[in-house]
């Protein structure tokens, strides 16, 4: 009983030790505005001092370049905390989603309930019962309008957005779901 | 040579002399007021003399002819942008409810909230809603609440939250809230609590948003207290004159329809992507006149005509982007005619220097506007909003 309480104990302490993920590095994401529907969304990782490995897709935000307009326009420059993160988000917004803080524009507005996220199923499916543009399939480049979110494609195989989580997850070494924190999870430039 | 040059010379100049004739005779029927309006661009000169009626700026509310009175606090629509305005005369004209937002905590919007030590639930600020009088009075609606609408009968109503501090990291939920008058107690219309705003009473009946995730827009109506129906995904552009019809933008913001307040049939529909010219997109809170509809758009701004089962893209006017890069806001028609419109204008800032918002006042017969001086973006420099009469629809 000893002995297997001392391996216990020393199998607790090498996990503690060791990282989650043999390439744990820091990761951020990096979005570029360039217009509502071709934008950049970066993901970038410090393999090392001064070392960055990045990797890019696609993406869009807003309708219009007005990031002050509730509900129409691109996200407003700066940094932003994760808020949370989820594979089965569902809501509005379903599947895998990344929920960033709320954020004030230039004049003051605050914008808010913000995602990255794309156009899936809570099960990461696609659900497109109708000719015309269903909110949970990705149909096309159009599907990079939103309302103020960040979208990337969720089309191919592998998806953007599956390219996106799981590069997270595998740069990061962070495999957290649901509410938490990560400061300046996201920088958006304009 | 010289002779036949000069016969030559002659009859071109009579030519031309003839050409500009006609010219200014087509311009002296068509291009006066009353001629159809033509899409094309839209020149902007400064020296706009007089606003295009009451506005506020900053802690001032202004006339037209320039006076200027003191209000309790300065105007923000922090809470709400353009979807409802920031101030909305009663429809007696002799009270002003307009927006505030105090200050708790200063949030540099270029950081994230961990950078500047904001923790989850830290109050930022509060939304109040307050009313200046014509004589001068100026007083607290109620804390904690934002984006107003008076009805016909001097009723109004708004959104209070059920925290009155806007907090980080928490959405702000409340119920939408009718007052007979501004001294009467609160009755709540909604029975779910829910991040609204209030866009606007259409007769008796009160059109208000419901901001979901990823700030979806959800246009509900309120027959009554408790009475709730959704109406449209998306949002409103106006309401009609005699307040039976809503001008709504789908949620891709590419699809008008004009509904019946009352059942939520649908009228008329039409695709601005497909219209001639085509346009990327339309926006919210416009304004209706008679037959006509205008509304921000891609190109700047759209007037539609509306018939009691048709829509059609009457004009475009298309503004300078490098001069206008986000366009313009809440346009609203001035005249019964529906010929000239009155907007605002925001420009983001640029490096080194804080966004500004300039007053448009344009005609469309002409397409010509003037604008105003301009203004720091954070003073909400926006016209006084008139409630809904029984001559002009929406804000």
């Amino acid at each position: 009983m000893k002995m297997r309480a001392a391996i216990a104990g020393a199998l607790v302490a090498v996990a503690l030790i060791v990282p989650a993920n043999a390439s744990a590095y820091l990761t951020w994401f990096e979005f570029t505005r360039q217009s509502n529907i071709a934008s950049t969304l970066t993901m970038v990782w410090q393999y090392g001092p001064g070392w960055y490995g990045t990797q890019s897709w696609r993406a869009g935000s807003g309708v219009s370049a007005d990031a002050c307009w509730v509900g129409h326009g691109w996200l407003p420059t700066g940094y932003y905390d994760l808020k949370g993160h989820w594979d089965n988000y569902n809501g509005a917004i379903a599947g895998r989603v990344f929920y960033l803080q709320n954020k004030p524009c230039w004049n003051g507005t605050w914008r808010t309930e913000l995602f990255v996220h794309s156009e899936e199923t809570a099960g990461q499916g696609q659900y497109c019962p109708t000719a015309g543009d269903d909110p949970y399939c990705w149909e096309g480049d159009y599907d990079y309008y939103s309302n103020g979110c960040i979208k990337v494609s969720r089309a191919g195989y592998p998806s953007d957005l599956r390219l996106v989580h799981d590069g997270w997850h595998g740069r990061s070494g962070d495999y957290r779901h649901g509410y938490f924190t990560i400061n300046n999870w996201l920088y958006v430039r304009g | 040579m010289k002779r036949v040059f000069g016969a030559r010379a002659t009859a071109a100049a009579m030519a031309i002399a003839a050409g500009v004739a006609g010219t200014l005779a087509i311009f002296g029927v068509f291009g006066a007021h009353g001629a159809v309006p033509r899409t094309g661009p839209l020149s902007v000169d400064a020296g706009l003399e007089k606003p295009p009626g009451a506005f506020v700026r900053g802690d001032g509310l202004y006339t037209e002819k320039g006076g200027r009175s003191e209000l309790g606090a300065r105007v923000s629509g922090a809470m709400i942008g353009p979807l409802s305005p920031v101030a909305v005369r009663s429809s007696d004209g002799k009270l002003v409810a307009y927006n505030t937002w105090q200050e708790l905590k200063t949030v540099d919007s270029d950081q994230s909230f961990s950078r500047q030590g904001i923790a989850e639930g830290d109050a930022l600020g509060t939304p109040s809603l307050r009313v200046h009088d014509d004589a001068g009075r100026d007083f607290l609606l109620a804390r904690g609440a934002y984006s107003a609408a008076w009805r016909q009968d001097g009723a109004i109503a708004f959104v209070k939250g059920f925290d009155p501090n806007f907090r980080a990291g928490r959405s702000y939920t409340g119920q939408v809230i009718v007052r007979r008058g501004i001294h009467g107690p609160d009755v709540a219309w909604t029975t779910e609590p829910a991040h609204y705003v209030v866009y606007s009473w259409a007769g008796d009946r009160l059109l208000f948003y419901r901001i979901g995730l990823g700030e979806k827009t959800e246009l509900l109506v309120a027959d009554g207290p408790g009475k709730i129906r959704p109406l449209a995904d998306g949002s409103a552009i106006a309401i009609s004159p005699d307040a039976t019809r809503v001008a709504v933008l789908s949620e891709d913001a590419t699809n008008v329809r004009v509904l019946d307040v009352a059942t939520g049939s649908e009228q008329s529909w039409l695709d601005v992507t497909t219209a001639t010219p085509p346009l990327a997109w339309v926006a919210y809170s416009g304004s209706w006149v008679g037959e006509h509809i205008v509304a921000p758009a891609s190109a700047g701004l759209a007037v539609f005509h509306a018939g009691s089962r048709s829509l059609e893209l009457e004009q475009v006017l298309s503004l300078d982007r490098t001069q206008f890069p986000v366009g313009v806001q809440e346009p609203r028609f001035l005249d019964e005619a529906g010929n000239e419109i009155a907007a605002s204008a925001d420009i983001p800032p640029a490096k080194g220097g804080g966004g500004v918002s300039f007053l448009l006042q344009c005609d469309r017969i002409a397409r010509s506007c003037q604008r105003g001086e301009p203004a720091p973006a954070k003073d909400w420099l926006r016209p006084v909003a008139d409630s809904a009469a029984a001559d002009e629809g929406g804000h």
